[in-house]
């Protein structure tokens, strides 16, 4: 077993999923099954027999890449970025699993494992073109996904998504570039690396442009309200795996791009910019959860519940301490099962009525209980119920923002009642009622099980139980405050 | 020993858990078994570890949260007052359940039905016997799920679907503000136990105090049906009859009661608010009462009459008497359970009419039933030496024995909605028994849905025996046992008096309804003061005009104006410039060469230009 500490996990983690995906041209879509239980296994022994090289990190890997500036293929792995991993890995299973009966061509799952070799990029980068270069890997084949097998509208869909992230992505570039200019002008070393550029001194009046530009391009990608144009229609022409991996794990890249690269860069205006995002947080939950009381469309309803679980989690970010920032960091993994086992749902209820639209469905638990009970089920986590996941993000994001600022924490209450108001709306225009659509309709199949019922255990787990994961996050989170006090952004 | 607390809320959960995934191959018969049995042995459990209640055990099972200063522990605390309730919860359940099995014997979801039953419990016990507010929280949200599932059980008929999710979405609005209050303790105390709560509280800034009991009212009045959130519950009788009785009378509706009772260190710091506390108690009961006094339906009487009688129970935590008020809601649970069952075996045996004008001839139909009935309704009206005539005049005693204006016009008001509350409860007597040519019913009440009900009805006629005053001969057990001192001792005086009064007011109460009621009638024409009365004081409507409808127009209005600025508009206009800009640039590629030859041409000089400026300098 000696043999397994030195293979080189993350890069492996990261080179599978692309050849993976080249396997699936030569061979067809089976490939992409063998590579998803190839990866799992990867991403689970993770945490297993790690020889700690560089202090933060649980694992680390650096290799030479573009020497003459600087950008090298180094590869962090710390708890938060090991959840995500972990999540990624989870919602490409959802996702290959639930494509499975319904896309047969090879290019649709080769499209889906390059995607997810991007995302997990993004997690592990720890250099700042690796980090761009990933994040453009990780979208632009979702896009082309969502162009050739998505809805009526997908290439309307698509080109306004492509418009807003890659106008979002180039602020960003520029800003990485802006930064890596600055940094070799003043200690001569041009190098993209993380680290190294966060002692970058900034000029003042340049600091809030280039800081904008970052916190931009991950705040579309989250999306927060005002920036949120491209998602619903995105959502809502997507394939359902491609939207659970837009909604479960894409958003998640931006509230880690905030954290994770926009905060060590710039740590002073990093605190001048937390009332803005807590205010554009509340702002998403209200809103989020007030359009998605009147939509009609089952997909876009959960899309518009996809925004303002989201905003939740900025505000615990805005909130900015040891509580708040553990509940958020928890609700970016609750957050992306919850969502991806409803995406999911609204597929499988799609495809035995044939139909999405709220009033004409209903009825269902008389047909089908099972997938009734699921609906219920995965409709409560997403509720805010005790006991189960989403629950746990929210109340402790809570009492950090109403520590932070009490009237955040009381106005996020509030969206906890739009939480209710939007779900049981959902919930009895899908489940109860005198049953409608076909006289005969299956329940649920044992894949469909097999892909739901893990995502159910972990939705209790996670509710009832989030104690190693809490443990796990607690010391990248008082990293990131600990790094925020010693560069003075904090007093 | 202390470890086994944690059989009293598991064991239902297993009941729960067993019939949810066994319960599809199991004979009808074992499964209610298991969700009886399960229920019951929590009962026993209950009983069979009462003797650590007074030492205020406790039990940690593991860590819920943990997360900077925030530590959740799983934790039980059993405590007198948590015994008591525990031991009600339990006990009734148990009949209940005996009951439901028998109710509900031809439905073909009972395994749904019993699933959510079990699941309830389990709730209601983690709310009885948290020690931490968060983990009461868990309990909290379970039984309005569990209340929101089971109202709307018949799931086909949409008005009762959309009964349930009224009542979830009413009660999670005061859970909003409880929720508040929730974050503030934490933020004020750094801790969410609520023993650390309670010790701490004489240090918190008596402001925020004020402010902090109100919100934690705000919260218990939801849950309770107390005004201005009382309008889901008589909704919520769109259940089946056994979730009326044990989750809208006996159990869930008293939570809010018992939290403030939990937190009662800490209100009671705060005069103000118990003086709202008081005044919510006594408005709501009035309310209550003179809804219950004209409606039709026999299962609405009720509701308004928990509605009511849960009022009392708040003005006892305001007047300060933390054992009135647990004895109100000990003497309660019994003979309102009893009450609605009873309206049960009266609608199963009428075939499902539940309109009061069309029942009757209850003594000819089944003799056990009326007098089950009578038991249950002179305690409810309060005749003297019944339980509900010792636990109501407790709490009028200690409004009075205040001595303040405020306090005895409460107590006055509280008088008064006992003669109202004589006259509801035996005119649903009266209605009950007129001989009328009543929809026809089908033999005798079945054997199961009566037998439960002997107990109940016992404890509905001596259950004054569990906190008799000194004045009547008793030990006031019950106030000794929870030793919460109220620090108020009404006068021999005052209780003879007010027994004197209570005596006088149903006396009255009687004779009026005789008058009344006597020879068969047919409801009341159909007068404006009489319709605002059945429908509630319209607050149904008031809230649909000044909340919900608002909420859907306005939200339908953003999907229209704003959000199409979002999605189309904005993007259009992004997607626009990049077009524009494409076809300004296109110029450079016009496609005809002598362009190209020109810019080429353009291109070598200025290329030229700069070699030679290197060259130069």
């Amino acid at each position: 077993m000696n043999g397994l500490t030195n293979i080189p996990a993350l890069s492996v983690l990261l080179i599978l999923p692309i050849i993976g995906a080249l396997a699936c041209m030569v061979w067809g879509r089976r490939a992409s099954v063998i590579t998803v239980l190839l990866e799992t296994t990867v991403a689970l022994l993770l945490p297993f027999r790690v020889e700690t090289t560089v202090f933060p990190w649980l694992r680390f890997e650096d290799w030479g890449w573009i020497e003459r500036y600087g950008a090298r293929l180094s590869l962090g792995l710390d708890g938060l970025s090991l959840l995500l991993v972990w999540l990624t890995v989870i919602l490409l299973a959802v996702a290959v699993g639930l494509s499975w009966p319904r896309y047969r061509q090879s290019g649709f799952y080769a499209l889906l494992l390059i995607s997810c070799s991007g995302i997990l990029g993004v997690f592990l980068a720890q250099d700042l073109l690796l980090f761009y270069v990933c994040w453009e890997i990780m979208l632009l084949p979702l896009i082309l996904c969502i162009a050739l097998w998505g809805g009526a509208k997908r290439v309307e869909a698509a080109f306004k998504l492509l418009l807003f992230t890659l106008a979002g992505s180039l602020l960003m570039l520029l800003a990485f570039l802006g930064l890596f200019l600055l940094h070799g002008r003043q200690t001569g070393d041009y190098s993209f690396a993380l680290q190294a550029l966060g002692t970058t001194v900034i000029p003042a009046d340049l600091a809030p442009w280039l800081f904008g530009c970052l916190a931009l391009a991950f705040l579309v990608k989250v999306p927060v309200v005002p920036l949120h144009g491209w998602l619903p229609d995105a959502y809502q022409e997507a394939p359902a795996a491609v939207t659970l991996l837009l909604s479960g794990v894409l958003a998640k890249a931006g509230i880690f791009g905030l954290v994770r690269v926009a905060m060590p860069l710039f740590p002073e205006t990093w605190t001048s910019f937390l009332p803005v995002l807590g205010g554009v947080a509340l702002v998403s939950i209200g809103y989020g959860g007030w359009l998605a009381f009147v939509q009609t469309d089952l997909k876009r309803l959960v899309a518009y519940v996809s925004v303002a679980h989201l905003g939740f989690i900025a505000l615990g970010v805005a909130a900015f301490n040891v509580i708040a920032l553990q509940g958020a960091m928890l609700q970016l993994f609750n957050h992306g099962i919850t969502t991806a086992a409803l995406f999911a749902l609204v597929a499988l209820v799609e495809r035995r009525t044939g139909n999405r639209q709220l009033h004409e469905l209903g009825g269902l638990w008389s047909r089908t209980p099972q997938l009734g009970a699921l609906v219920l089920f995965f409709s409560l986590a997403a509720l805010g119920l005790p006991g189960l996941n989403i629950f746990t993000g929210e109340i402790l994001i809570l009492l950090g923002a109403f520590g932070a600022h009490p009237w955040w924490g009381a106005a996020g209450m509030l969206g906890v009642l739009l939480a209710a108001c939007y779900t049981l709306r959902m919930v009895q225009g899908v489940l109860w009622g005198s049953p409608r659509g076909p006289e005969f309709m299956k329940d649920i199949t044992r894949t469909e099980a097999l892909i739901l019922g893990p995502l159910a255990g972990l939705v209790l787990w996670f509710g009832l139980y989030p104690l190693p994961f809490l443990k796990l996050l607690r010391g990248p989170v008082e990293q990131l405050l600990a790094y925020l006090v010693t560069t003075g952004g904090l007093p | 020993m202390t470890e086994f607390l944690f059989l009293i809320p598991l064991l239902p959960l297993c009941g729960a858990l067993i019939i949810l995934f066994a319960g599809g191959r199991m004979p009808r018969r074992l499964l209610t078994g298991v969700a009886i049995a399960s229920v019951a042995a929590s009962a026993a459990v209950t009983l069979w570890l009462w003797p650590l209640a007074a030492d205020q055990s406790r039990a940690t099972l593991f860590t819920w949260f943990d997360a900077g200063s925030l530590q959740v522990p799983m934790e039980l605390l059993f405590s007198p007052l948590a015994a008591c309730m525990a031991l009600m919860v339990t006990g009734v359940s148990a009949l209940i359940h005996v009951y439901a099995a028998c109710y509900l014997h031809h439905d073909p979801d009972i395994r749904r039905f019993f699933m959510l039953f079990n699941l309830f419990v389990f709730a209601m016990l983690v709310i009885v016997l948290a020690d931490n507010l968060l983990l009461l929280f868990l309990g909290w949200e379970g039984v309005g799920f569990c209340s929101y599932a089971l109202i709307g059980f018949w799931y086909r008929n949409p008005v009762f679907a959309t009964a349930g999710r009224k009542a979830f979405l009413v009660t999670r609005a005061a859970d909003v503000l409880f929720g508040i209050a929730l974050l503030w303790l934490f933020h004020l105390t750094g801790t969410l136990s609520i023993t650390a709560i309670n010790l701490q509280a004489a240090s918190l800034p008596p402001a925020s105090v004020t402010i902090l009991a109100l919100l934690l009212l705000a919260g218990a009045c939801g849950k309770s049906a107390q005004l201005p959130f009382s309008s889901w519950l008589p909704d919520a009788m769109a259940g089946p009859t056994p979730v009326s009785a044990l989750i809208h009378a006996a159990t869930m509706v008293t939570a809010g009661v018992y939290l403030l009772c939990r937190l009662f260190p800490l209100i009671s710091l705060s005069p103000t608010a118990l003086a709202v506390i008081g005044l919510v108690g006594t408005s709501t009961a009035f309310y209550g009462a003179t809804c219950a006094l004209v409606q039709r339906d026999i299962k609405k009487v009720l509701a308004y009459s928990t509605i009511s009688q849960v009022g009392y129970m708040f003005l006892a935590v305001g007047a300060g008497t933390i054992t009135g008020a647990m004895f109100h809601l000990l003497t309660h649970a019994f003979f309102k359970a009893l009450l609605f069952m009873v309206a049960g075996a009266v609608i199963h045996l009428a075939s499902g009419e539940q309109d009061l004008f069309r029942l009757g001839r209850l003594p000819k139909r089944s003799p056990m039933l009326f007098w089950l009935l009578l038991a249950g309704s002179v305690a409810l009206a309060g005749v003297p030496l019944t339980s509900g005539f010792f636990s109501k005049d407790a709490i009028l005693a200690a409004c009075f024995a205040r001595q303040t204006l405020w306090w005895t016009s409460l107590g006055v008001a509280g008088l008064i909605t006992a003669f109202l509350t004589a006259l509801y409860a035996l005119r649903l007597v009266y209605l009950l028994t007129a001989d009328r040519e009543a929809a026809s019913g089908h033999g005798p009440a079945p054997r199961g849905l009566v037998w439960p009900l002997l107990p109940l009805g016992a404890l509905a006629l001596v259950g004054g025996l569990l906190n008799l005053p000194e004045v009547w001969g008793g030990h006031a057990g019950l106030g000794r046992w929870l030793a919460t001192p109220s620090g108020l001792s009404p006068s021999h005086g005052l209780e003879w008096g007010l027994a004197f009064v209570t005596l006088l007011l149903v006396a009255g109460a009687w004779f009026a309804i005789r008058n009344r009621y006597r020879v068969p009638t047919s409801p009341v024409s159909e007068r404006p003061c009489v319709d605002f009365l059945i429908a509630g004081w319209k607050f149904d409507s008031l809230i649909r005009f000044a909340i919900t409808a608002p909420f859907e127009r306005l939200g339908s209005e953003l999907e229209r104006s704003l959000e199409r600025g979002f999605t189309t508009s904005w993007p259009a206009g992004l997607g626009r410039l990049c077009q524009a800009t494409g076809q300004k640039l296109r110029v450079f590629t016009s496609g005809s060469v002598s362009h190209y030859l020109v810019a080429m041409g353009w291109g070598i000089i200025l290329l030229l230009a700069m070699l030679l400026f290197l060259l130069i300098f």
